[in-house]
């Protein structure tokens, strides 16, 4: 019990000495979590309204295997991933393993099918309609996909929301393709893990402390987005 | 808008649902359409609206085909209208700002909606949070705002209270009388269709049995579909 507490206090003292190795995880945890999410958002969204709007070819396969991918485990991702960008791997010229830029990547690989999902299913349910009053209203393409972004908001930041959370809280794909290098690549997951092995608890429950603050923050703004409906 | 329908097919899952050979909406009127239930009434207004699109024939406004610019100018109440996420007044004033209307226009026109439909008390509210007939009215608001050449209508005073059926019913001759629109109305009620159709079509099994002036449709009733509508119409 003891050193739980001893560990609880030094978290504190070194959240307050903002020391900079610590803050430095933290500085490019949001870079490339902020990031990740920023490239599958200008991906998923589109996708998922399109996947949600139009009629093709193939659409119950697509659509199985998006769910698939919604709930692939991270490690997979960053297998995945990581034997793309490894030396001998058709991207490896790029020498981009173990950059945070590799660690983003993998990110978006795990996350843009979670918002394509998500936004997939909420404009299957209401996409058609809103589609049918912009029409009738005498909306034109881009008014009435303006139309369909307004009348979806509050389920797209639920979705890009899911996806951040998703992407700051995965350690799988990141300590793959990253290697939670000190400095270069370490992120909070990958740190929290590290140190858990070495026993050094202190600095594990700082970040963690921090990681749980980012999760309630995320949580509440998911929570005020679904109250908007 | 005189509106022009030959030949029209509609197929849902390999079922035929509608097929119209020749009808014709009589500009500058009211023409009201009833029919039984899955007679394909619903279906014609989406074909026309353009919402949805045919399997075949053609549907003709002031003999053109419809484009780009005639969509402008008709416009669809849906049975269980869609309203957006927003406050009534946003609601109505949504299709002038398509149209790129001034803030001076906007607030004129809409207030003269809010009026007409006697929506005034609740033009702050949100849309979703509205009774069945106080959407619909909503709806019908947003709907002749921009005082379009065609109005489409499907049922729209179904399961609403008289006082609101009296206000659309006076709104909706107001559009045709004062702005001159065509008003083509889906109803399931006789006396509704008497009360404000000039013209009149009946519908059966997704075709048009008896299209013309309103009094032709209750000519000759023994032992026609049209007949046997009624007799049940009057059940209720
Ligand atoms: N989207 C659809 N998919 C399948 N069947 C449909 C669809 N829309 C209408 N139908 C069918 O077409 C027929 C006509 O429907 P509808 O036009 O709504 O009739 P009405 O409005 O006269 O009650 C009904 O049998 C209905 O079940
Ligand atoms: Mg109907």
């Amino acid at each position: 019990m003891e050193y739980i507490m001893e560990g609880f206090k030094e978290a504190f003292k070194l959240l307050l000495s903002f020391d900079s190795e610590v803050y430095g995880i933290f500085l490019l945890t949001l870079y490339v979590t902020l990031m990740s999410t920023v490239i599958s958002t200008i991906i998923a969204v589109p996708l998922g309204i399109m996947i949600g709007l139009k009629k093709f070819k193939m659409k119950k396969a697509l659509i199985r295997l998006l769910y698939t991918l919604m709930s692939m485990p991270p490690v997979i991702a960053g297998l995945i991933v990581y034997l793309i960008l490894s030396r001998r791997g058709p991207l490896g010229e790029l020498q981009l393993l173990f950059t945070p830029a590799a660690m983003i990547i993998a990110q978006v690989t795990l996350v843009t099918p979670i918002i394509t999902g998500i936004v997939y299913n909420s404009t299957r349910d209401r996409g058609e309609s809103i589609r049918q009053l912009a029409h009738t209203m005498g909306a034109n393409k881009k008014q009435a996909f303006a139309l369909l972004i307004f009348e979806l908001r509050a389920d797209l930041l639920g979705a890009i929301v899911s996806g951040f959370g998703r992407a700051i809280s995965e350690v799988g794909a990141v300590m793959l393709v990253g290697g939670n290098i000190k400095g270069h690549t370490r992120v909070m997951t990958t740190s929290i893990a590290m140190l858990q092995s070495m026993g050094d608890y202190s600095q594990a429950i700082a970040i963690g402390i921090v990681l749980l603050l980012i999760s309630f923050g995320v949580n509440s703004i998911l929570y005020h987005s679904q109250q908007v409906n | 808008m005189k509106i022009t329908v030959n030949n029209l097919r509609k197929t849902y899952d390999g079922k035929q649902v509608l097929s119209v050979d020749s009808l014709e909406v009589k500009k500058g009127c009211i023409t009201g359409i009833i029919g039984p239930n899955g007679s394909g009434k619903s279906t014609l207004m989406r074909l026309i609206s353009g919402i949805e699109k045919a399997d075949s024939g053609t549907v003709a406004f002031e003999d053109k085909k419809a484009s780009e610019e005639t969509w402008k100018g008709i416009t669809l109440v849906f049975q269980k209208p869609y309203l957006i996420n927003t406050t009534v007044y946003e609601n109505i004033a949504y299709p002038l700002k398509l149209r790129g209307a001034g803030k001076d226009e906007i607030s004129r026109r809409v207030e003269t909606m809010l009026e007409l439909l006697e929506l005034g008390s609740i033009r702050h509210r949100n849309a979703r949070t509205l009774s069945g007939g106080e959407g619909q009215k909503a709806a019908l608001a947003r709907a002749m705002v921009f005082e379009p050449q065609l109005l489409l209508l499907d049922e729209p005073t179904a399961n609403i209270d008289p006082k609101s059926i009296y206000i659309m019913e006076k709104a909706i001759r107001h559009i045709n009388e004062k702005v001159g629109a065509t008003v083509l109305l889906v109803t399931h009620n006789v006396r509704q269709l008497k009360r404000l159709c000039s013209y009149g079509i009946f519908m059966n099994n997704g075709s048009v049995e008896i299209q013309g002036a309103v009094g032709s449709l209750f000519e000759d009733l023994d032992n026609t579909p049209m007949g046997s509508f009624i007799s049940e119409e009057f059940i209720i």
